[in-house]
């Protein structure tokens, strides 16, 4: 590989589209591959199992050839309900995740900047919140207030959007408490039965790391089931 | 399986090459049975068998980096290499997940 076609992977990869890398293994030669655009000649006879493989968001080598198709394709976006110290945890183990991050949070006062450098930190309520966030059922939802006024709303969205992943941070009781809520709302029960409530896997772990650890876990699982 | 944008790893390449250094890219293109890392796993190897990343749980790492040294020492552009439970190399390295790994190596010029 030329270092040039290096650097425009580099390039393709932090402007956050999703490509493909086309190699030809016999002669080294490889392409970018953008789906809609035409590739040269020694690939576009292939196009159409490339453009399968892009589709199946698959890595290898298209069979009978001497073609490798690697793909990549955008994290997945997580939003997360209160800027709490958990959630200062959940960044860092999400960071080489492949997960995108955003912080909801309308209490200022948790919100700052300074605990959560370089990230995305929404202080707005979250019916105002999502407006900016643009969300869908390949999104996951860590609502971590358990404070009603913040979280409830979130999850009626999350609920409402088909997130693949809900989850809400709170002991049973709070978790009962809050279905009933749902339910008073309009919700039906196979509905609130999708959010992981108390959130996380069985970790036994008490610190806020280690409860980050098993909300993240449960969230890496979940996405490999999707 | 799919790679994700937070993978570093060629941004590192890049790295060592603005530093001078020769780089060869390892990737996994098939596996057959058991095997720790995906198709599209990569490690990186300079011409002194530094290495960064992985393309297995340290099987056939040693045998890469060898593998890569000799790809700079030849200027040569790439080659293909598969470690199988029977073939020499990977009994030397030992494949004990009893997978099998194709790996392509590429010098970057």
């Amino acid at each position: 590989m030329k270092h040039s076609q290096l650097k425009e992977i580099i390039k393709k990869k932090a402007s956050k589209t999703e490509f493909a890398i086309v190699t030809n293994l016999a002669n080294g030669l490889s392409e970018i591959y953008e789906p809609g655009k035409s590739l040269s000649k020694e690939f576009e006879t292939h196009k159409e199992q490339i453009d399968n493989f892009f589709k199946l968001k698959k890595n290898g080598v298209i069979e009978k050839t001497e073609i490798f198709v690697e793909t990549y394709i955008r994290p997945i976006k997580v939003i997360i309900v209160g800027a709490v110290h958990i959630a200062q945890y959940l960044v860092d183990f999400a960071k080489s995740l492949n997960f995108e991050i955003s912080i909801i949070d309308p209490r200022g006062y948790f919100a700052s900047e300074q605990r959560f450098p370089d990230l995305k930190i929404i202080n707005k309520w979250p019916d105002e919140a999502f407006k900016e966030v643009e969300t869908n059922e390949n999104s996951a939802l860590i609502a971590l207030t358990h404070d009603p006024k913040i979280d409830d709303p979130a999850l009626q969205h999350a609920i409402n959007k088909k997130f693949y992943y809900i989850g809400a941070l709170g002991s049973k009781k709070t978790h009962e408490n809050r279905c009933k809520r749902l339910k008073d709302a309009g919700f039906k029960t196979e509905q609130i039965n999708l959010i992981h409530g108390p959130i996380g896997i069985k970790l036994g772990g008490r610190s806020a790391p280690e409860i980050a650890l098993s909300i993240i876990a449960q969230l890496v699982s979940e996405t490999y089931k999707k | 399986m799919k790679n994700s944008f937070d993978e570093k790893i060629l941004e590192e390449a890049n790295d060592w090459i603005n530093t001078n250094q020769r780089v060869v890219l390892a990737t996994v293109i098939q596996t057959w049975g058991s095997s720790p890392r995906q198709v599209g796993s990569r490690m990186i190897v300079n011409e002194k068998g530094d290495f960064s990343g992985s393309v297995s749980g340290g099987c056939v790492e040693s045998a890469v980096v060898r593998e890569c040294i000799d790809l700079i020492k030849d200027n040569k552009p790439c080659k293909k290499i598969e470690f199988k439970v029977s073939n020499e190399s990977a009994w030397e390295v030992g494949l004990a997940c009893g997978g099998e790994i194709a790996v392509y190596l590429e010098q970057i010029i």
